[in-house]
């Protein structure tokens, strides 16, 4: 293994501009459908790719959908982890306890290295981790899951990763200042500003490539 | 290195060896792990899962309690969904799958980042944090006369604030050091049991009004047995931009920071680091004359 100089990751359906392998994002906003939107299409997979998620609070099935409802047959590049529902095929596993982030960090570690078996590129997201951020007592373990299991498969491997955050949710915590925390951390920020029927506004932050402000109707 | 393996102590060894350069000393039971701990520090613990006295998860509950930052690889061909991690929500650890056909060679790839990057750790780290930790290796704090004119500095800013708690600190790797300290006898604390590893990655001051009422800390029994329920914590910023340490305040009831207070805060913090600076000016163009 070596850390990889590889190509750089497009994502057509927001912008024609591309984003550097092992970039690292944190994707901030109000609105969740907006949120979930912009989400899947950063974790769109391409013929040579794999998409790795992490569902909270969205059943493997949901995911599908939400690939497909992009491109047709994009969820057959995915492997997900659901949070929320049974695994209904090979392709999806179900977490039992978002709360038990030893063993999710075990199995999101596990099923990224066996992607990587089939194809060394990969697309990984968390949606959402505010959630976990929500239902976990001690936040540091967050942290410590992050570091461990997510960041760190960014560095070694040919991937782009998503951590989606909602803003409005009640993580027990000042979310500012753990957004504040965060970003510090990841390569760089997408924060959607503004999302309504003529469109949505992204601002971006940090990511070689994008363009400080995106406009895009999804 | 500590290798904890029944069978294979020497084929993880090799693997890891290879790669890191480092030394290892191997153990095969989570008790012999046990006592390896207790008489040396390591960089890195990776063992198996299944030991004949318990489980690798009982030796990162060890780890986790007794060297909170030290990274671990649990090796095994066990899968996850095998794995018992009831009692070890928390507990993060690196898994790696020993059936890959890459083990190996992920194994010693992955010992090398984890120690070089220390991934393990309950905080985030800034994305400079290499830089950082230089800029505060170039002030050589151990030679600066700086004590006293802290002490008299963070008597002062207890004073002006009325807290039962002022501190001086810098942020090293592992653990935050205190230079001065007022209305508490602390020398350092592990980083990640510190509030000032968050504040530090914020550029303006951050309060926590009550931790028992914020997540990231309400679980957190160092600060509860300090006595610490509530924080305000300014950064100490070098003329580079690296923040190296956190002047604070520290309360032992819930208690809020209007924006006067903020900027007085960060006022102190700024005179702290002029007064470290021009230390650290005056020792640089004392020590020719000395030498000479």
């Amino acid at each position: 293994m070596s850390r990889s100089q590889s190509a750089a990751f497009g994502i057509d359906q927001l912008t024609d501009a591309e984003i550097e392998s092992g970039t690292s994002i944190l994707l901030t906003g109000e609105d969740t459908d907006a949120i979930e939107s912009v989400f899947y299409r950063l974790l769109a997979a391409e013929d040579n790719e794999r998409s790795i998620v992490l569902a909270t609070d969205d059943d493997g099935r949901s995911v599908t959908r939400a690939f497909d409802g992009i491109e047709s047959g994009l969820s057959d590049r995915a492997e997900i982890l659901t949070c929320d529902g049974p695994s209904h095929s090979d392709a999806v596993t179900a977490i039992e306890d978002l709360t038990d982030l030893t063993a999710t960090g075990m199995t999101f570690s596990t099923v990224v290295a066996n992607a990587q078996q089939e194809t060394p590129r990969f697309r990984a997201g968390i949606f959402l981790a505010s959630s976990i951020c929500g239902a976990v007592d001690d936040t540091r373990s967050v942290y410590r899951f992050l570091n461990s299991n997510f960041l760190t498969e960014l560095r070694r491997g040919d991937g782009l990763g998503v951590c989606a955050i909602d803003t409005g949710a009640d993580i027990g915590s000042s979310t500012s200042s753990i957004v504040a925390g965060l970003e510090t951390s990841f390569t760089g920020r997408i924060d959607i500003a503004d999302s309504g029927l003529t469109g949505t506004t992204l601002e971006t932050s940090g990511i070689d490539g994008l363009p400080e402000t995106i406009e895009t109707n999804l | 290195m500590l290798i904890v393996d029944e069978d294979e102590a020497s084929d993880i060894s090799t693997a890891v060896e290879a790669e890191s350069g480092l030394t290892t000393v191997d153990a095969d039971t989570v008790k012999g792990a046990t006592e390896a701990l207790k008489n040396d520090s390591f960089d890195c613990i990776v063992t198996r899962y299944e030991l004949t006295d318990g489980t690798g998860m009982d030796l990162v509950n060890t780890v986790r309690s007794e060297a909170p930052q030290t990274p671990v690889v649990l090796f095994t061909d066990v899968p996850p969904s095998e794995i018992d991690t009831a009692s070890f929500e928390d507990l993060i650890v690196e898994y790696l799958n020993s059936d890959l056909p890459d083990a190996h060679d992920r194994l010693g790839f992955i010992v090398d980042d984890v120690i070089s990057h220390s991934v393990q750790v309950g905080f985030m780290a800034p994305e400079n944090e290499e830089g950082r930790l230089e800029a505060l290796s170039s002030y050589d704090i151990e030679e600066l006369p700086i004590e006293e004119s802290f002490s008299r500095l963070s008597d002062l800013i207890a004073s002006h604030f009325d807290a039962s708690v002022s501190f001086i600190g810098l942020i090293e790797e592992k653990q935050e050091n205190f230079l001065a300290c007022t209305g508490a006898d602390w020398d350092s604390l592990t980083r990640e049991k510190t509030i000032c590893t968050h504040s530090m990655l914020q550029e303006d001051v951050m309060v926590v009004e009550d931790v028992r009422e914020d997540s990231r800390f309400s679980e957190n029994d160092t600060l509860e047995n300090l006595g610490i329920r509530s924080y305000a914590g300014a950064n100490m910023t070098t003329p580079d931009g690296h923040v190296i340490g956190q002047v604070c305040v520290l309360d032992d009831k819930p208690r809020g920071y209007d924006a006067d207070e903020r900027a007085e805060l960060e006022q102190f913090a700024e005179t702290v680091m002029e007064i470290l600076e021009l230390r650290d000016t005056l020792q640089t163009a004392q020590k020719p004359e000395a030498e000479a």
